[in-house]
């Protein structure tokens, strides 16, 4: 073998299935083990790591997610905070490879972890954080257990499912106040998939804290996926009920609405607690018909001026797509870790860590007086904003600090506009 | 036992398998933690792809369901830790069982009714549906909200809890891993497997020989369903939460079963190759593309797409097989 390789030599070096196949074993131990930093360093930039479930069944949300990250280097750079290095990786909407994508961004040198939308995946992410000692800050995750054990480096500037709940409930009520009218009687239609399951079981344990005017008359449970709903819809017209609390996803909302309009049936509110009624697509797809319902969700006050810097660079990236829940929560994370990063002057992370528990930020987006960690590492100050479909814009109808339009109560019957 | 471990080894095949496991043995040193993560992955699809391999490599019933029997490994381990502060080394004598009892469930409705080829495959997904929809609903284990262990513990191993270090975890699925292979081996050099291989191969022409078919089906899932429960053990106190949405989902059976379908089905390397092979070579892939600034979100989707893609068209019955020859591993069968 010797032999043969010093008569080849270099100019007679032939490329044999061997040496490509140890040339392209080569390559890969390097890539594997080599930092890959995708935005190069600029100076002293702080180097976070985002995980966003990005492929997978998950993907259309990582996605726009993505979009609050790329939108977020402008707006921190015009506020005064100094640089990030973004290095991005995708969870797969798996916890195995959001665990995986998390070891190899702190190996790759990221200083600071965001993510991952997702309450497992960012239970997985935690661990490797809380081990390596990096600080972690979730975007967007509800499940409280994650505050819960006790972390030193995991922060959430994000609702718990109790304060969804519990916010959504206290907005209703205030925003029958403003209207001066509010309804008896609801009828619940729920997706019956984890999230709408979860929301189903958290509003019987936490309305009766709330003394709503109105009760639950029927609860209707129903696939995501199906392609018709008028059995339901007709069961739930024949309750009376005058209006309805939903907890959907995007196609079950149009499908809804367009039963309600073949029915004939314009209940006086359609209350949502989640997603579907305020997506981008709905609002297309209905045109006129998509107004009114009104949503009660982590939002963001558009009053606030980082708010409105957030909508204009939104509009001018990705033009017709409106900001929403993923863009602003996933924009205040990266804020968190460059106004950290300001106040720490260091990249070491404990003392980013350390600047992070003392965050005190007011000129934020989200609603509520700002963004500020309690012991456990939670943002327990946030507050949840009622939206209503109008025109195709959301305009926030509560709370009272946060709204710009007042709600439309009853809503226009389908068959006047 | 030994002699059933090593029969029809050659001297090269005995030295290649004494040094992969050299090898991997030494690993946890020699790598960083991002790799071992990565090594972690790898063989956790090559000790689950091997307790697949027993039903379909082997005994020729294909399953589409296995997150099932994860699962159930996971949620009762995960239960009785959580709520009855039980040890999973005890838990998995509840465990196993339990998966156990809902294979032998599976299998006996089949295996009785002559369900068979894709309605068998068809069940299988089903019992997993239904094992994911009940689980969403199931709020002693926290439903669709989830399930948490409690992960305080990050500085030292507590083996008898399965609290502490990823090597400590490394080492708990490479000894799974291991115990797999040497299962699987010995069964496959015995009665019991030539039956599997003979059923496999005709089940028509097996019975005629005397063979009880549905007896010998049966131990096939019963041992499968209750060595893939113990990846589910593994899989709880590694990753710390379970949802039913991410255990039980078909998505997740599909996952289990690349490894041994790209290595080779009814090989013994096979699963382990396959997964080697996926997760490796998908990783590597990964890390060339974003080390040249490009970041493609769901490229290892298409690498498995095509990996599987090119097994199919090129080497059917797998990598394994085709390896094997090209090793000089002519003692050996695959």
């Amino acid at each position: 073998m010797s032999s043969n390789s010093s008569k080849s030599g270099h100019a007679g070096f032939k490329v044999t299935r061997r040496t490509f196949a140890a040339g392209l074993g080569a390559t890969g131990f390097v890539a594997g083990t080599a930092p890959f930093n995708i935005v190069r360093g600029q100076g002293a930039a702080l180097k976070v790591g985002v995980l966003l479930p990005r492929s997978g069944y998950q993907a259309g949300i990582g996605q726009d997610c993505q979009r609050g990250v790329e939108i977020a280097g402008g707006i921190l750079k015009d506020l005064g905070y100094p640089s990030l290095q973004i290095m991005n990786a995708d969870t797969e909407s798996n916890v195995d490879n959001a665990r995986a994508q998390a070891e190899k961004l702190i190996n790759g040198g990221a200083q600071l972890l965001v993510g991952a939308f997702d309450s497992g995946q960012s239970t997985a992410i935690a661990q490797v954080a809380e081990q390596k000692g990096i600080p972690y800050v979730i975007n967007i995750a509800a499940a409280p257990q994650i505050t819960e054990q006790g972390y030193k480096f995991v922060f959430r500037n994000f609702h718990t499912a109790g304060m969804i709940l519990g916010g959504a409930f206290k907005n209703q009520k205030e925003v029958f106040a403003i209207a001066g009218s509010a309804p008896k009687s609801v009828v619940f239609m729920h997706v019956n998939d984890t999230f709408g399951t979860a929301m189903q079981k958290g509003i019987g344990a936490v309305m009766p804290k709330f003394d709503m005017p109105y009760k639950v008359v029927e609860t209707i449970a129903y696939d995501p996926a199906a392609r018709d709903l008028s059995v339901e819809v007709a069961k739930a017209k024949a309750t009376g009920a005058e209006a309805l609390l939903v907890v959907s996803r995007l196609n079950d909302a149009i499908l809804l609405t367009r039963e309600l309009v073949k029915q004939r049936w314009s209940p006086m509110a359609i209350m949502s607690m989640g997603p579907g009624w305020y997506e981008d697509q709905y609002l297309k797809t209905l045109g006129k018909l998509s107004d009114g319902p009104m949503t009660f969700v982590p939002w963001y006050d558009p009053n606030k001026k980082v708010s409105k810097m957030l909508e204009a660079a939104l509009a001018k990236a990705h033009p017709g797509v409106n900001v929403n829940t993923n863009h602003v929560y996933t924009f205040e994370a990266l804020m968190v870790a460059a106004d950290a990063y300001k106040r720490a002057g260091s990249t070491d992370p404990k003392a980013l860590a350390d600047a992070i528990r003392k965050t005190n930020i007011t000129e934020n987006v989200s609603t509520g007086p700002g963004i500020m960690f309690n012991e456990k590492g939670q943002n327990d100050k946030l507050e949840i904003t009622g939206i209503q479909n109008r025109g195709g814009k959301l305009p926030t109808i509560a709370p009272k600090v946060a709204a710009i339009a007042k709600p439309e109560l009853p809503m226009t019957p389908y068959n006047k506009r | 036992m030994m002699g059933r471990l090593t029969q029809e080894l050659s001297l090269r095949g005995l030295v290649l398998l004494g040094l992969l496991f050299a090898a991997l043995l030494a690993a946890p040193f020699l790598i960083n933690d991002y790799l071992l993560t990565i090594l972690i992955i790898i063989l956790y699809f090559a000790y689950v792809g091997q307790a697949w391999n027993i039903m379909m490599g082997f005994a020729g019933q294909l399953s589409l369901g296995h997150a099932l029997y994860v699962g159930l490994g996971a949620y009762t381990t995960a239960a009785l830790y959580v709520h009855y502060g039980v040890s999973p080394w005890i838990g998995i004598l509840v465990a196993v069982p339990v998966a156990m009892i809902c294979g032998a469930i599976i299998g006996f409705l089949a295996f009785r009714f002559s369900v068979a080829g894709v309605y068998f495959a068809i069940l299988t997904i089903a019992f997993a549906e239904f094992a994911r929809v009940g689980f969403d609903h199931f709020s002693w284990v926290g439903g669709s909200s989830g399930f948490f262990l409690p992960v305080a513990n990050y500085t030292q191993n507590d083996l008898w809890n399965l609290r502490g270090k990823p090597i400590m975890f490394y080492y708990l699925i490479l000894a799974l891993t291991v115990l797999a292979f040497v299962i699987c081996r010995s069964l496959l050099r015995s009665r019991i497997g030539y039956f599997w291989l003979a059923i496999r191969e005709d089940e028509e022409a097996a019975r005629s020989l005397g063979i009880n078919a549905f007896r010998y089906k049966m131990y096939a899932v019963v041992l499968s369903a209750g060595l893939t429960s113990l990846a589910g053990v593994f899989f709880a106190f590694y990753y710390n939460n379970l949802f039913p949405e991410q255990v039980f989902h078909i998505s997740r059976s599909i996952e289990l079963i690349l490894a041994p379908i790209i290595g080779g089905v009814g090989t013994l390397f096979g699963p382990i190759l396959g997964a080697f092979l996926l997760t490796g070579l998908s990783e590597t892939m990964h890390s060339i593309l974003y080390s040249l600034g490009v970041d493609i979100p769901g490229a290892k989707q298409v690498f498995y797409g095509i990996c599987l893609l090119l097994v199919v068209m090129l080497l059917p019955d797998g990598v394994w097989p085709w390896l094997y020859r090209r090793l000089g591993l002519s003692g050996d069968k695959p």
